[in-house]
């Protein structure tokens, strides 16, 4: 079961930002995590990202806040891509011994889950391995099985993945413009900046000229 | 919850009888049970102290009046489309463990049973059977929770795909 949990990600450690008071990120949602993932490994993520930006202005930071949350999810579809085979492995296993009435299925998928991890008590092994001997499999047939029967569920994961990693381009993109344009009115501040002095050096000069 | 198989089957076969929420507020109710994620309502940013405190923050960066309001109101777009995708991930549909597992054929003395008080005909029961049937098949091809998930975070890329279109427009064109 899973359950909500909120968080605030207002970056406020060591954020790169001229300003934190001008940070758009508490008038944005924050990214929320599951119960199982650590709030310190997603701020570091954050931090690393926001560390490569040489003085980010405040939607920079939002924008960067957004990619590391997409990164976030790519990590979770590719974990939810082995889960689908795991649950197809357990499917497929209950299907060829007849095992689909009362709580045999399951009972199955978390033994089969625990065989998998390496965390398998001794019963749950023998069970697991009394139903591939049941259905004539070896357990690299099995996961062949699995993969052709969870192909169609697979494939929107990995849909999900690519989705995430358009998005990434899309805000790399916004990002750069965005410091683009930082530096252009930057360099044009310099250029105007250097101009006038120009001017008044040449303005000073003239004066000179005119008093001898 | 029912743990009693005979109890679940009658209590599934009577609310097949249902006809529906009769009282207003019942038929209020069940009018939201096909509400998924709320993302084909049009959102009102403009008048939303977040939305004037961004388009204020983004106009500091030097961006124009129009294109402030359009990154504010992309941004909290691109976050409403986040969060829908946040709740839909982990909250799928539930797996209905009874109706995945039940064995139908076994279950047919049941079914006859349930309906001969009613006098009913071997074709009820035949008809009660085949429906289970379908359901049955319908629950067992959803797959698990992880092939759920999946599934329903799936029908929410079009709407990411075009608020981070937005979003980016709206920033490279500011």
């Amino acid at each position: 079961m899973l359950y909500n949990v909120h968080f605030g990600i207002y970056v406020d450690v060591a954020m790169p930002v001229e300003d934190k008071s001008k940070s758009l990120l508490p008038f944005l949602s924050s990214p929320k995590l599951l119960p199982d993932e650590s709030e310190a490994e997603f701020q570091s993520g954050l931090q690393s990202l926001l560390s490569e930006l040489d003085n980010p202005s405040p939607l920079a930071v939002a924008l960067v806040s957004q990619l590391n949350e997409c990164l976030w999810w790519i990590r979770r579809h590719t974990v939810d891509k082995e889960l689908l085979l795991h649950e197809a492995m357990a499917r497929l296993l209950s299907r060829e011994g007849s095992n689909w009435m009362g709580s045999g299925n399951s009972k199955l998928s978390v033994a089969l889950e625990h065989y998998l991890n390496g965390s398998a008590y001794k019963d749950e092994v023998a069970l697991i391995e009394e139903a591939l001997i049941d259905a004539n499999l070896t357990l690299s047939d099995l996961r062949a099985k699995a993969f052709k029967d969870a192909a169609r569920h697979i494939k929107m994961v990995d849909d999900l993945i690519h989705r995430q990693h358009q998005t990434i381009r899309h805000l790399q993109r916004s990002i750069d413009s965005i410091d683009y344009k930082s530096r252009l009115i930057k360099r044009m501040d310099l250029e105007l900046a250097a101009l006038e002095s120009k001017q008044s050096v040449k303005g000073a000069l003239t004066l000179d000229d005119k008093s001898s | 919850m029912t743990t009693n198989p005979r109890r679940n089957l009658a209590n599934r076969c009577n609310a097949l009888k249902s006809t529906g929420p009769r009282s207003a507020a019942g038929k209020r109710t069940s009018s939201q049970n096909s509400r998924k994620h709320g993302l084909n309502t049009a959102p009102d940013f403009e008048s939303s102290l977040e939305y004037r405190a961004l388009v204020e923050l983004i106009a500091e960066e030097g961006f124009s009046g129009f294109a402030c309001a359009d990154i504010a109101a992309g941004l909290l777009n691109y976050r409403r489309v986040m969060d829908a995708y946040y709740d839909t991930y982990t909250s799928p549909e539930p797996v209905d463990e009874f109706l995945r597992d039940v064995d139908v054929k076994a279950s047919i003395p049941i079914f006859r049973e349930l309906l001969s008080p009613s006098g009913s005909e071997p074709n009820d029961v035949r008809e009660m059977a085949s429906f289970f049937t379908s359901m049955q098949r319908q629950e067992r091809r959803k797959g698990g929770p992880v092939s759920r998930r999946s599934a329903d975070a799936h029908k929410l890329i079009r709407y990411q795909r075009n608020a981070i279109a937005r979003l980016s427009r709206a920033v490279r064109q500011g």
